[in-house]
């Protein structure tokens, strides 16, 4: 004989468990719409010179402000549930905030959030204490940002910065390009530290080679030519 | 360090990006090393424990295999095991449970869900155990809170993991009552017992308490779950459900032969499963 209660009773968690979803779903979506707003803003960079892009750091600085609005939200929903169960729902989001963060950071905005070390990108813990969020937690079960996230957080920034390099150059800024020459350099010898498996990770980051020799041969280019500005050459 | 000048040889005025690299010039790349140092020793720990759960995983499945292939060497429903089969599989229960104590460490507090997956595959196969073992000495189904508690506390057994143990069930079942027809024990199937007994009426009304019935009652519950799409819960459902609708259709593929063909069966005969005998097993 079956227990037709069995079902009922799954039936019941199954429900339990789509309303939990629905509901961080909804602010995923919010965040996700932001995060698209934020995005278009930024990619103003690839056609604005450095000199002028002030004002379109103060509008994607607005922007990134509204999504931490979302993100704390999230996180009041998030922390009632176990983090890994839920996290897929919203890691994708969170990292292209992230990498939004990271970009307008490395144009010069939000420099008041940078942490006083010494690297020339935001680290976890600036963007966990920006974010108001605890990062890489380990032991206790609430919501937080997760290495991996950042990191490919920051494999998004370098393949939007590899872009970036190129259209410096259709502007006229010889500068930039040496500038993010050297930072993907000092990022690629980061990742290369790390023992990748077979996950998601490796496959993005089997990508920053190919941004590396993008900007590499921006460089190449400018400085076979003569065009590399005195005092930037790349190391 | 002198004044930066743009390309031009115009010096440029502060901008930040400037006094970046400028810092990054004078402590070169030291940081950004430390920091992935860092990051690659968190990283190593994750696969480390990632890969333990995944071997412990794997060794559980084993011996649940094992597990089900004795219960399959069973002939009877509802009625206490052979001591034989019930001593072996006790042991390797025994086992399992050893495994799964192995696994709590690594599970703690914020881990039960991250290594979730690792581990599901192990869980899945136990309750397919369980749940057989359960099913062949009680003719029931295991509850979900009968599984939790055969697992150390701190194991999460997911509702998923139950669900799609139940689906494997099934297959089970289905390959069970088939034995059984097979080898002319009709006793195991309440339905064959009845239709040899009333062979005049040819009728499957009276299945009830059979695994026929039981299989029926296993597939009309399954399907009247239903499970929103939009969150791509419960991934192998859909393929799970196809499955399992197969095996209850092999075993009333079977009993109709049994009704149809029962009178005409020399001895030896085994019923026509021309399709191949599917088991889900992933």
């Amino acid at each position: 004989m079956i227990d037709q209660r069995i079902f009922e009773n799954l039936q019941t968690k199954i429900d339990e468990e789509t309303t939990v979803r629905d509901e961080l779903h909804e602010i995923v979506q919010k965040l996700a719409r932001r995060g698209r707003s934020t995005q278009a803003i930024l990619s103003r960079a690839h056609s604005t010179p450095a000199d002028q892009l002030k004002p379109v750091l103060d509008d994607v600085t607005k922007e990134i402000l509204a999504q931490k609005e979302e993100v704390t939200r999230l996180k009041a929903v998030a922390d009632q549930h176990p983090f890994y169960k839920y996290n897929g729902l919203w890691s994708r989001e969170l990292q292209n905030l992230v990498a939004s963060i990271e970009l307008c950071a490395w144009l010069g905005g939000l420099q008041e959030h940078k942490g006083p070390s010494s690297t020339s990108f935001m680290t976890i813990e600036d963007v966990g204490k920006f974010l108001d969020i605890p990062v890489n937690l380990k032991e206790q079960d609430a919501f937080h940002l997760t290495i991996e996230e950042y990191l490919l957080a920051l494999i998004a920034m370098v393949e939007e910065l590899a872009r970036l390099a190129v259209n410096s150059v259709t502007l006229g800024d010889y500068t930039r390009p040496m500038q993010i020459g050297n930072f993907v350099k000092e990022l690629f010898a980061g990742f290369q530290l790390l023992n990748l498996k077979n996950d998601i990770l490796r496959k993005r980051s089997d990508g920053i080679k190919y941004s590396v020799k993008k900007v590499e041969d921006v460089v190449y280019d400018l400085s076979l030519r003569n065009l590399v500005p005195k005092g930037s050459s790349s190391a | 360090m002198g004044t930066k000048r743009d390309w031009e040889g115009q010096p440029l005025d502060l901008n930040p990006k400037d006094t970046i690299m400028a810092e990054a010039e004078i402590e070169p790349a030291r940081p950004i090393l430390s920091i992935f140092e860092n990051f690659r020793d968190e990283l190593d720990e994750h696969h480390d424990r990632r890969e333990r759960i995944i071997k412990k995983s794997r060794d559980i499945t084993a011996l649940s295999k094992k597990i089900i292939f004795a219960l399959q060497r069973v002939r009877a429903t509802n009625q206490p095991l052979p001591p034989k089969i019930a001593q072996e599989n006790q042991t390797r229960f025994d086992q399992i449970h050893a495994l799964f104590e192995e696994v709590v460490p690594e599970q703690l507090g914020i881990n039960g869900w991250r290594y979730q997956r690792q581990i599901s595959g192990g869980i899945q196969e136990f309750i397919e155990a369980l749940s057989f073992d359960h099913y062949l000495r009680t003719q029931t189904l295991i509850t979900h809170a009968e599984c939790s508690a055969r697992v150390p506390p701190q194991i999460l057994v997911s509702e998923e993991d139950y669900l799609m143990g139940l689906y494997d069930l099934t297959g089970e079942m289905m390959r069970f009552a088939v034995l059984s027809l097979s080898s002319g024990n009709a006793s195991a199937t309440q339905l064959t017992e009845n239709s040899a007994s009333e062979r005049e009426k040819s009728t499957v009304a009276s299945s009830q308490g059979g695994i026929v019935g039981d299989l029926r009652a296993i597939r009309a519950g399954f399907e009247a779950l239903s499970v929103p799409q939009r969150h791509y819960m419960f991934r192998d459902m859909a393929k799970k459900l196809d499955v399992m609708q197969n095996s209850v259709e092999k075993v009333e593929r079977a009993a109709y032969g049994i009704v149809v063909r029962g009178s005409e069966r020399p001895s030896g005969w085994t019923p026509d499963l021309s399709a191949a005998v599917e088991v889900g097993s992933y």
